[in-house]
């Protein structure tokens, strides 16, 4: 699984707001309901193409419960991308996005790329948080804005290309520094461009077993 | 002895980030993931950042060349003084407000890591960097033991052995060291001037390994078999190459200590791999079978971002420690370096060649060892996949099998355990941070003999996987390629066995937050 950058990015909010099932239907396109609290950090890895260039995304995702807070602020560094995320049916996740954001901030680095994100938009009937809102506060603190559904899948492809293009245009603006491993890019092992013939197969995995015989 | 962390975790962080910034700088010290094992007979605490600064630039120079163009300071963690400085490269991926504890000391040269190594022109370098890191083995040496020194040769680079990427000359080094004929220059592959070698910045730490495991190789394959000899041959002369000038070892004692100049395994590992990548590409591409790589493969089975992770965690509270002791004096200063030196003799691992029972018992002894820790932590996963290793084995037609499949097969079982086993340590040092009654002395204990039971069924499982492999030598034409492939599976069970070291040597600090 050879890539041409390997990006960082962090997913945080309050727990509960579906950070985990987004993971998952991002890496494995699937949805799980019951999902184990998630302990400290998990991770999650797809390959994606952007501008013809393979691009690993390495998701940290993390617990959103206050005891983990500590922990996983040592876990910002070296993020070239954040998804943060509320629950659209559960106003005190939207109202939190202060603080998540001033973490955020205050940990990583500034030119760290911050999507918000307004979960569970399947369940439009148990809506708490209007579209207007997670939009006004994007605009105020400049974020990029979407609506997604782990379970349905809307937009969750989206916020994560979307997020790595940014990324990658900062690249080539030369905002970021892509020789320093603190903005959470990693470039891949001399690859060359003529010929991206490996298959972007999705996420980790290695299975075991089967056997050769 | 009982505290909840959560405060005590909290400010180290403004640090930790600074550093990230800079990790390409710190690289370039050359020195070896596990001088931070912290067993120094002296009892020097890593904890001290104190250092001669003058002395380490010299020993950098001696390795490093300087590009102007591209200034990276190389510093101390100085967290005396936060004082806002920004340096022009970095200021603008940086808040304005943020400490860079790299910058404050004016003492450092700006250096550029230049790894371009074009291996007809420029073999002293390449010794002196092969000197950079085994210098540092041998202070580890000289301070932990020879254990050290074995778990330094073999971390995890053994695929760049492999494959041989980035060996200008070890016959050169081979000759110098051990005055042993060979014959394996035409193996040698030159290094591809490597662009991601010098964006890392620790390309030389790679190649200086590969050195390393080069001349291990060339010297009669001893390493995995215990063959310390071959590394005290190193040893010796390395020793005296090091004692030139510096007599006693002072400067470059001092040199290691430093924990801001700590090459961070992952990312080691992680060129290793990419190297190995690299490689095996280029082989496809020249239609070559893709060979088992572990770290690409230990990757695979995440166990790098976890072992990154763990870094990190370690890392911050190692600068809360740091901290702490900063601000002590006197008695109380002395008591806590103390509880803080009892902490790590308690997590010193002792040689035990206990056999391993069956399955069940396993089991057992590892929750008995896992439940003094009082989280909530299981090792089923671990254990599942040691039994499926050992089913597959069972089943195994060896008729139909290649030795080449079946090497396969042990290298990814060997780097999946081993993953799985780091993503645990991980997994402890979070649920430990979290605890709200620590007991340090019943956690040290507890990962004692964890680790222990880990690296036994890791040794175990490998001797089955070679045991097999054994099996195809009677009737194989190729007796030499069997060899060298049961070979491999012993080194690579000794690379796993020193990241479960390392990955328990990074929960220290845990622990050490725990008892203050
Ligand atoms: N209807 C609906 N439920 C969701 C969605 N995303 C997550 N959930 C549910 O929300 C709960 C918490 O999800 P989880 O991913 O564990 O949240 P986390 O704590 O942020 O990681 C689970 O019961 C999920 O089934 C979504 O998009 N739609
Ligand atoms: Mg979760």
């Amino acid at each position: 699984m050879s890539y041409a950058y390997l990006f960082k990015y962090i997913i945080i909010g309050d727990t509960g707001v579906g950070k985990s099932c987004l993971l998952l239907q991002f890496t494995d396109k699937r949805f799980q309901p019951v999902h184990d609290l998630t302990i400290g950090v998990e991770f999650g890895a797809r390959m994606i193409t952007i501008d013809g260039k393979q691009i690993k995304l390495q998701i940290w995702d993390t617990a959103g419960q206050e005891a983990f807070r500590s922990i996983t602020r040592s876990y910002y560094r070296g993020a070239a991308g954040a998804l943060l995320v509320y629950d659209i049916t559960r106003r005190e996740t939207f109202n939190h996005l202060t603080t998540w954001l001033e973490d955020a901030r205050q940990h990583s680095n500034s030119n760290m790329v911050i999507m918000l994100i307004g979960n569970k938009s399947d369940l439009e009937s148990r809506r708490e948080v209007k579209k207007e809102e997670g939009e006004a506060f994007a605009r105020e603190h400049g974020l990029v804005f979407m609506e997604t559904s782990a379970k349905t899948a809307a937009n969750v492809e989206e916020a994560f290309i979307n997020t790595a293009r940014e990324i990658y245009e900062k690249i080539q603006e030369g905002v970021f520094d892509i020789n320093n491993e603190a903005n959470g890019i990693k470039i891949g092992p001399q690859h060359s461009p003529t010929n991206p013939s490996l298959p972007g197969t999705g996420g980790q995995g290695g299975s075991q077993g089967g056997g050769c015989c | 002895m009982e505290t909840s962390d959560s405060e005590c975790f909290e400010s180290a962080d403004e640090e930790i980030y600074a550093e990230n910034e800079n990790k390409k700088s710190k690289k370039v010290a050359g020195s070896p993931p596990s001088k931070e094992i912290p067993c120094e007979t002296e009892h020097i605490s890593y904890l001290k950042t104190e250092e001669t600064k003058n002395e380490r630039t010299n020993i950098l120079d001696s390795n490093l060349q300087v590009d102007e163009d591209k200034p990276t300071k190389i510093g101390l963690s100085n967290t005396n003084e936060p004082e806002v400085i920004t340096d022009n490269n970095t200021s603008n991926i940086q808040e304005e407000d943020e400490v860079n504890m790299w910058d404050e000391d004016e003492d450092w040269e700006p250096v550029e890591t230049k790894t371009e190594i074009k291996p007809s022109e420029s073999p002293p370098l390449t010794i002196n960097r092969i000197w950079g890191w085994d210098l540092s083995a041998m202070l580890n040496a000289a301070t932990v033991g020879v254990t050290a020194v074995t778990t330094q040769v073999s971390q995890g680079l053994s695929n760049v052995l492999e494959t041989g990427i980035g060996a200008p000359d070890p016959a050169e080094l081979a000759r110098r060291t051990t005055q042993e004929e060979h014959t394996h220059d035409a193996e040698i592959t030159e290094p591809s001037t490597n662009s991601s070698t010098n964006l890392f910045g620790f390309g030389n730490l790679v190649s200086g390994v590969t050195q390393i495991t080069k001349l291990v190789e060339t010297t009669g394959n001893k390493v995995i078999l215990g063959g310390l000899d071959t590394l005290e041959t190193i040893g010796k002369k390395t020793m005296q190459v090091l004692q030139e000038g510096d007599p006693g070892l002072k400067k470059k004692r001092a040199l290691l200590k430093i924990e801001g100049e700590k090459p961070v395994l992952s990312h080691i590992l992680r060129e290793a791999k990419e190297k190995a990548e690299l490689e095996n590409r280029l082989l496809e591409e020249q239609h070559f079978a893709r060979k088992a790589n572990y770290e690409s493969l230990f990757d695979d089975h995440q166990g790098l971002v976890h072992l990154e992770a763990l870094e990190m965690l370690s890392k911050q509270c190692s600068i809360k420690l740091e901290r702490l002791i900063e601000s002590q004096s006197g008695r109380e200063l002395v008591e806590l370096q103390e509880t803080m030196n009892q902490i790590v003799e308690l997590c010193e691992l002792v040689d035990d060649d206990d056999e391993l029972e069956d399955a069940s018992e396993i089991k057992e002894k590892l929750d008995t060892a896992v439940s003094e820790m009082v989280i909530n932590i299981s090792y089923d996963k671990v254990l599942t996949t040691r039994k499926e290793a050992e089913q597959w084995l069972d089943n195994l037609h060896l008729g139909v099998c290649s030795e080449l499949e079946l090497h396969e097969q042990a290298i990814d079982t060997l780097a999946q355990l081993t993953a799985l086993a780091v993503e645990r340590y991980h997994k402890i040092g979070e649920l430990l941070l979290i605890k709200e009654h620590r007991s340090t002395a019943d956690e040290a204990d507890s990962l004692v003999q964890v680790t222990t039971i880990l690296t036994a069924l890791i040794g175990n499982m490998a001797t089955k996987f070679s045991n097999k492999l054994s099996e195809k030598l009677s009737d194989s034409t190729h007796k030499d390629h069997i060899n060298t492939l049961i070979t491999n599976v012993y080194f690579e069970s000794a690379n796993s066995t020193s990241y479960l070291k390392n990955a328990f040597q990074l929960l220290i600090p845990v622990l050490q937050v725990g008892a203050i």
